[in-house]
């Protein structure tokens, strides 16, 4: 209940910004930070809580990317529809990758993991038929989304992208929530500590594993078909890269690994800092991201929050 | 007595290595048995081939009458034999009271009521003051502690503990002692991996003895303490019999 409230009430904030916030750059920037939290928090659940830094995660976003753009651009189905089925192709993946690769512990699955991304990506650039190669897919005009018979919304501007990112960040946050504190969260923070530990207290460790692969996949897979129609275009390098990977695991190193709120902050930091330094020195930011992580990992292993709250138990120890 | 663990000419080859060769032995529902035997006979490799982290290379392994080779360590941990770790291994930036409820986790698929189970265990070895530290702040007495009460969370029929007393003061082992005799009453079988031999005459019904892999003698302490073939394996031969 004490986390409640505050959350409640800065929900209820975030939800009436677009009603005074006419720039469409500020929006575009509160959609940017809802989609970071929301990748963030999606891979919290394999990287932070069963501690399986997969360096991968760009291959089910792009599944989620193309697979809804090549449901509405072959077959005209929405992408509020053709969005599940590319969530359910992304779990099927990734249960199928993980059956596989998480036999590997620490570094080796690491490596398997940007390989897989790799594979998924140089298959995407050669299905040219499917996913049009290299030039890759603009997206088809949304059909206008209706409930009954009353038009919601027809996509013009970037409020409904708003209240859709702010959504799907909320729901990656209360699905982080939900499986901290379920029995899988358990085992999967067991595994993280010691894995023979945990497979010794009667845990299966590959199916925890997978368990929370397919929950994060999915997460990813939303995140992906969301992000890709508010940017409107895809490619495979762009989707598939690995710098969405890296984007999504630095997020929760430089919040807080394996925390819910981590990846919430870690979030807004590496927004701010890229869109800060964008206009400035345009790639370079990558370099200020370099030096910001090094910098976490020295001052502050725990990320930004467990800085900050070991800061305010300190304070509080001594008054 | 029925026997609820049975070995059975269990041996474990890594490459030319003869960890354990044709092991029998079997563990009566209720008693506690030593396991002892100088370093390197393949007393912990007996437990991980018994307990599914290893497969034997021969031999079975039974668990209540089933055959239980081949089957994964959670596997079983379901069936109710679980071991602790001769290196502790706590689940360092979990506390003390999750450590047991991962235990428990074994038993209920409700948080709420492994809680209870787990606050339990860490009672009953006196840990519950600890609940909520982060067990990777415990010292090494605590830390044996939080692992048997781990164990004993997942409501084991029995328990194999691979040197509990390792590094721990006098004090320390006279609790642990105290502790498997408490179990002991509980009704748990245990088998004890031990080299204090004090600690092993006093809590064990009967021992068996390993060495370089092989089992050198069984039978109850007082004959193992006074068998020669045991005071060599541990002294040697050059008139460290007499001693």
């Amino acid at each position: 209940m004490k986390t409640l409230i505050p959350l409640a009430m800065a929900v209820v904030v975030l939800a009436l910004i677009p009603l005074w916030v006419e720039s469409p750059y500020a929006l575009h920037i509160f959609i940017l930070l809802f989609i970071g939290i929301a990748l963030g928090e999606s891979w919290n659940v394999v990287g932070g809580f069963a501690g399986q830094y997969s360096v991968g995660h760009s291959a089910w976003y792009g599944i989620g990317a193309y697979g809804a753009f090549i449901l509405l651009q072959k077959i005209n189905l929405a992408p509020w529809f053709g969005v599940w089925v590319a969530v359910a192709l992304s779990v099927l993946a990734a249960l199928a990758v993980g059956f596989i690769t998480f036999r590997l512990r620490g570094p080796y699955f690491v490596l398997a993991s940007i390989a897989v991304a790799e594979i998924i990506r140089l298959l995407a650039l050669n299905t040219k038929d499917l996913t049009n190669g290299a030039e890759g897919i603009l997206s088809p005009d949304l059909p206008p989304l209706k409930l009954g018979g009353a038009v919601i919304t027809d996509w013009n501007s970037k409020i409904p992208y708003f209240y859709m990112g702010l959504a799907m960040a909320l729901f990656c946050i209360a699905v982080n929530f939900a499986v901290k504190r379920s029995k899988l969260g358990y085992y999967l923070q067991a595994i993280r500590e010691d894995q023979d530990a945990a497979h010794s207290l009667g845990i299966p460790p590959t199916l925890s594993k997978n368990a929370a692969l397919a929950i994060s996949a999915a997460c990813t897979a939303l995140v992906g078909s969301f992000a890709a129609f508010y940017v409107g275009f895809i490619e495979p390098q762009q989707v598939f890269g690995i710098d969405v990977s890296i984007q999504m695991v630095l997020t929760a190193i430089i919040g807080g690994i394996g925390t819910v709120a981590g990846p919430v902050l870690g979030a807004v930091v590496l927004v701010l800092i890229s869109e800060g330094l964008r206009t400035t020195i345009a790639q370079a930011h990558l370099l200020v991201y370099g030096i910001l992580v090094i910098v976490v990992i020295l001052v502050m292993p725990d990320g930004f929050l467990g800085f900050i709250s070991q800061r305010l138990r300190r304070k509080a120890a001594v008054e | 007595m029925s026997a609820l663990l049975e070995v059975r000419s269990v041996s474990k080859f890594f490459g030319g290595v003869k960890a354990n060769q044709d092991v029998s032995f079997s563990v009566e529902s209720g008693i506690v048995l030593g396991l002892i035997g100088p370093n390197g006979a393949g007393k912990t490799t007996l437990f991980n081939c018994i307990t599914g982290f290893y497969p034997p290379s021969r031999g079975d392994v039974f668990f209540e009458g089933k055959r239980i080779n081949g089957l994964s360590p959670d596997q079983v941990c379901k069936l109710g034999m679980v071991r602790t770790w001769q290196k502790v291994r706590p689940l360092a930036k979990l506390t003390v009271l999750d450590n047991a409820v991962v235990g428990a986790l074994c038993r209920t698929s409700s948080v709420a009521e492994a809680k209870k189970i787990a606050l339990e265990q860490l009672r009953v070895v006196g840990l519950e003051k600890r609940a909520p530290a982060l067990a990777g702040g415990l010292p090494i007495g605590e830390r044996k502690k939080l692992e048997l009460a781990r164990v004993l969370a997942t409501r084991p029929r029995m328990i194999l503990l691979d040197e509990v007393m390792g590094g721990l003061n006098a004090r320390e082992s006279e609790e642990i002692i105290d502790l498997i005799l408490a179990v002991k009453k509980r009704g748990l079988t245990q088998v004890v991996i031990e080299h204090d031999m004090k600690a092993i005459v006093r809590t064990c019904d009967r021992i068996v003895v390993l060495n370089s892999g092989e089992k050198l003698a069984e039978g109850s302490p007082q004959q193992i303490v006074n068998d020669p073939r045991v005071m060599t394996a541990y002294l040697g031969d050059s008139g460290g019999a007499k001693a």
